[in-house]
């Protein structure tokens, strides 16, 4: 890459950095009466804004850190399910040590034998919930529906993936379609917290979609935002990963269309922590570009300065300069230097 | 005391909006942010004081130029930034320098 010099330096100098400021402040927050884990909220805050500003690349966090477990997790998995669709009970247990906690809730509720039951390769979610003979009420649980939502059938499309149609209380039915849950799970499970309902989430997951609801096709619902809404679960907005290629595979299909609007409205909430978009368009017009920072300078030798001595030089209307030690932001992307010379004219 | 311009780049400004939702939030004093603060400074010239060894020249035309309080200001417009690894283009950059220890 060519600018690998750069990308590479400027996210080692800011993780540096944080790290020292953090520690450094520490004394001082305990000092204050402070506890620890405003000092770690105020390192994820930190990181998280960096990360959200895009200035920086390869910036990476604690969340992306589980992005990369998972999909590490999600790959062998995947493997595992091909092979053995009907074990999926060895395959729960492999997978749950892997994964929080609330998962060992959902899989013994769902782990009983029997029915023909096809899992979905890839979903770990399906394995859990379409456990053969769950029950509606069972099924429910683990797909930690809301009220009046129960799954009434169970459909195996042709390629392989398990639809769960669930009919809602107000006689809509809605077929449950795990997609790229595996890696969704994984990423929501662990902050996951019992009681907690997001009712608007709810919502707008179960508005009615347009286009005709039969018993086969009709409305889909992602399994993320099942998750989302989940009883157990909490809304988990920070999957970049994972809706986004879940929301490519549905839109390429064709009936799942109608459900494309539910993901899309979910979408913005989810990729929202990512911040795509809104602040690099102001930076790509190259309007502003503020170079931030400051170098310590000199003009003509004066004062003393430790180390080198830079200076600004003027001649007519030919200005020179000599910088040192400067952060720069330039088309939204931070630069870092040491030294930098300019000539400019007037 | 270290210099407080780095506070207005994209690290300062996260770690000051950081700092915000905390007192907001009323987790922490503002005073103790202030303290948070001044030792991002020390931090952060010191870091690119040590580890930092890169060197970028750039050309461009000189728009306008300030020099108050020991602090440069100066605003080019199409400027070509060179690093040895790539070229950056930019049709305006506002420059900030602070002049010499009298900065404060």
């Amino acid at each position: 890459m060519a600018n690998s010099a750069n990308t590479n330096t400027v996210p080692k100098l800011y993780r540096s950095v944080i790290e020292d400021v953090i520690n450094d402040v520490r004394d001082i927050f305990l000092d204050d009466g402070v506890d620890e884990q405003v000092l770690m909220e105020l390192k994820t805050l930190w990181e998280n804004k960096l990360m959200q500003s895009r200035a920086v690349d390869g910036f990476h966090s604690e969340e992306q850190q589980l992005l990369l477990q998972v999909q590490q997790q999600h790959q062998p998995q995947q493997q595992q399910h091909h092979h053995h669709h009907h074990h999926q009970q060895a395959q729960p247990q492999q997978t749950v040590p892997q994964q929080a906690q609330t998962q060992q809730v959902l899989i013994p509720a769902s782990q009983q034998a029997a029915a023909p039951q096809v899992i979905v390769p890839d979903s770990k979610l399906i394995q859990h919930m379409n456990a053969s003979n769950m029950s509606a009420a069972a099924t429910a649980a683990t797909l930690a529906l809301p009220a009046g939502v129960t799954p009434v059938q169970q459909i195996l499309t042709n390629s392989g993936q398990l639809l769960q149609v669930v009919r809602a209380a107000n006689g809509a039915q809605y077929i449950f379609q795990p997609q790229q849950s595996v890696v969704l799970q994984q990423q929501v499970i662990p902050q996951m917290q019992p009681g907690g309902v997001q009712a608007p989430v709810i919502q707008q997951v179960l508005a009615p979609l347009p286009g005709g609801i039969s018993p086969q096709t009709g409305v889909i619902i992602q399994p993320q935002q099942i998750l989302f809404t989940g009883n157990k679960t909490q809304v988990i907005p920070t999957t970049v990963a994972a809706p986004t290629p879940a929301q490519a595979q549905i839109t390429a299909t064709g009936q799942q269309q109608p459900q494309a609007q539910p993901a899309q409205q979910q979408a913005p909430l989810v990729l929202q922590v990512d911040g795509t978009g809104d602040t690099s368009s102001e930076e790509d017009e190259d309007e502003e570009e503020d170079y931030d920072d400051d170098e310590e300078e000199d003009k003509e030798k004066d004062g003393a300065e430790d180390g080198q001595v830079e200076e600004i030089h003027r001649s007519k209307n030919k200005w020179k300069f000599h910088l040192k030690d400067g952060i720069m932001n330039l088309n939204g992307r931070d630069y870092i230097f040491s030294k930098a010379i300019g000539d400019a004219e007037w | 005391m270290a210099y407080q311009l780095y506070r207005n780049t994209t690290l300062g400004n996260s770690l000051q909006e950081s700092l915000d939702e905390l007192i907001q939030s009323q987790q922490i004093t503002p005073q103790l942010a202030l303290q948070v603060l001044l030792q991002f400074d020390k931090a952060i010239n010191s870091a690119l004081a040590q580890r930092v060894r890169n060197r970028v020249n750039f050309r461009g035309s000189l728009n306008t130029y300030r020099f108050c309080d020991n602090v440069w200001t100066f605003v080019l417009n199409d400027v070509e930034f060179r690093e040895v690894t790539e070229l950056i283009k930019v049709d305006k950059v506002k420059i900030v320098a602070c002049d010499g220890k009298r900065f404060f």
